[in-house]
């Protein structure tokens, strides 16, 4: 989908009355609305299908003007906000019962027969109208609002799970790590059999959900693993510092937050360097929060050049602990002179052994 | 035939060795862990074939490849990747052999055995795939028997005579022998030809001087000497050179 049509989708909750099936159902309410008001009316015989049928033409002729001038103006209202194309579409419908009201009375006035009377004075039958169109309307919107919400809910849910299996197991990781493997079996086997084994674990805590809570140190725990994978592929290029000793064992965090800042770190940055780099890990707590910087340098190359996929890697763990401590989860990125720096920050929550471990 | 290994990584290096150890019957003549290294080592060794790994830092395997096709006696190129899709459509498209890491020892057989010594269209081939799928980032110029890698940024301008074409830039002035225009052409944002024999970095141009004559000049940075503008030209660069102060201004 172009960016332009995601973007109508995603700024308006007001369904495309261009649509047929949307001006369908417009009608059908419509009609439901003036066999309402006609059954609520009080009964005089053979008047109140007169009546239904006078509400109805009023009623539809109203609804699809209404649907008509909603669909001329859908891409006006898509530049506003929801609350903002709430109150325009409101105020729309108002002012077309308003037009058609006064129309109907002037017509009653004119030709006025029969049926065709009114039998209120102007400004009560004007009221009264607005006043239904006014309750009608409001139940209208809210409705379409609510099923956007449940809509947009369900599909962010979808982009969510979607991105997060995107984000497990990265091919270009999955091959280096294979052919260095390959590479080692005959030279050094031994660690060609521990490398096979830090794999393994990897993906096996990769594979669990990433709506797991894992105590910091088991997050620690997989970054190293992860390192040492790196660290035979890219021997002297790839150096690490940690100054994390201040940070208490059992904070609970999303699981995969730390791994992919660092997969980051070296494929943005440490492998674009001819002579690598070092990936610097501080880590704060001041008994309340905890904070995790992971800084890496980057080459002096051209910006536009990083993956796209980056961003889509730190917005997944963004919301992952956004979801998870609600506001109080943070992912800062800043870039001073010649790095790149990533700042988590979020509440201390100690975690407390709910499911049974992995051996 | 002779091989040179090129690869950012020592394990990748050593598996290819490995491989063709158990092959046998090629000669690896030199190992290179970047893409100057190669380049460099490729013009001293001469090599038959260059196992080129696409992911390096700095100067990546396609550019390397792009600046080989463009040697005297270039080497035949295969391509090495653990994974790159983007890149392998290209590949195939032009029929260029690329390998997957791990590599498979019949695959490297293989793809060895439908090279017997370089052959143009191989490298016409790669060039035409490498220049699809990205620009070249440098000019590399034979310099002193060496090889010399000049970023395009850091190029002021080129100054072709008769047989060569001087490259003017921030470390100094090398000779190339690519034609003006086929410069101009592969450079189409960045220079502007504003003479036969003259071709202008963008990024350079300072203004428009006017000299005692009445004619106008182009003043680059850097550089003392006003540049002669073209009758035909001047239109053009006038036209650029408002446009780059509205750039400027906004």
């Amino acid at each position: 989908m172009s960016e332009a049509a995601k973007n109508l989708e995603q700024r308006t909750f007001l369904p495309d009355f261009c649509n047929i099936r949307i001006v369908f159902s417009v009608v059908v309410i419509a009609e439901l609305l003036a066999i309402v008001l006609s059954l609520a009316s009080p009964a005089s015989a053979g008047s109140s299908w007169d009546y239904l049928s006078l509400a109805s033409l009023f009623i539809q002729w109203i609804a699809l003007i209404s649907t008509a001038t909603l669909c001329t103006l859908r891409p006006l209202l898509a530049r506003l906000s929801n609350s903002n194309a709430a109150i325009a579409a409101y105020a729309l419908l108002l002012l077309i019962t308003l037009a058609f009201s006064e129309a109907a009375y002037w017509i009653s006035v004119t030709i006025g027969t029969g049926s065709l009377t009114i039998a209120m004075d102007h400004l009560e039958f004007l009221g009264r109208n607005i006043a239904i169109c006014a309750i009608t309307s409001f139940i209208a919107l809210r409705y379409f609002f609510l099923q956007y919400q449940l809509k947009r809910r369900i599909e962010a849910e979808n982009q969510y799970r979607l991105q997060a299996l995107q984000a497990r197991i990265h091919p270009h990781f999955l091959f280096n790590s294979l052919n260095t493997i390959a590479s080692l079996i005959r030279r050094q086997p031994r660690q060609a059999e521990e490398a096979v084994e830090d794999l393994a674990d990897l993906f096996r805590h990769t594979l669990n959900s990433t709506s797991a809570r894992v105590p910091l140190t088991e997050e620690f725990e997989i970054t190293r693993r992860y390192l040492q994978i790196e660290q035979l592929r890219l021997d002297q290029r790839l150096k690490v510092e940690w100054q994390i000793d201040m940070l208490p064992d059992d904070a609970t965090l999303p699981s995969l937050t730390l791994q992919p800042l660092f997969e980051n770190a070296i494929y943005h940055g440490i492998e674009q360097l001819v002579d690598g780099g070092t990936i610097r890990c501080l880590g704060s707590f001041d008994g309340k929060t905890i904070r995790l910087s992971i800084t890496n340098p980057v080459s002096g190359g051209d910006e536009t050049r990083i993956r796209p996929g980056l961003n889509m890697a730190l917005d997944n763990i963004s919301q992952r602990l956004q979801a998870h401590f609600d506001e109080a989860g943070q992912l800062t990125v800043s870039r001073p002179q010649g790095y790149y720096q990533v700042e988590l920050s979020f509440p201390y929550i100690p975690y407390r052994n709910l499911e049974p471990r992995q051996p | 035939m002779k091989i040179l290994i090129v690869d950012d990584e020592p394990l990748a290096r050593s598996r290819l060795q490995d491989l063709l150890d158990d092959i046998g019957g090629h000669e690896t003549v030199g190992q290179a862990s970047n893409g100057r290294e190669a380049l460099t080592l490729v013009q001293k060794l001469k090599p038959d074939l260059v196992l080129l790994d696409i992911r390096m830092p700095e100067l990546n395997g396609l550019e390397v490849a792009m600046h080989l096709s463009r040697f005297e006696q270039a080497p035949a190129v295969i391509f090495t990747t653990a994974y790159g899709d983007y890149a392998l459509k290209a590949f195939e498209a032009n029929a260029i052999d690329y390998l997957l890491k791990p590599i498979r020892r019949t695959r490297l057989e293989q793809a060895l055995s439908k090279i017997h010594r370089p052959q143009p269209s191989q490298l016409q081939a790669v060039t035409q795939a490498t220049e699809e799928l990205q620009g070249r980032q440098h000019i590399c110029a034979h310099h002193r028997g060496g090889l010399k890698l000049i970023p395009i940024g850091e190029i002021i301008y080129f100054q072709a005579d008769s047989k060569y074409v001087s490259v003017f830039h921030q470390g100094g002035e090398v000779l190339i022998d690519e034609p003006l225009k086929e410069l101009e052409d592969e450079f189409p944002d960045r220079f502007t030809r504003i003479h036969r024999s003259t071709l202008v970095a963008n990024a350079f141009i300072e203004s428009l001087i006017k000299d005692t004559d009445g004619q106008c000049q182009l003043k680059l940075r850097e550089i003392d000497k006003p540049f002669e503008i073209s009758r035909r030209q001047l239109p053009m660069v006038r036209k650029l050179i408002a446009s780059m102060g509205e750039h400027n201004n906004t």
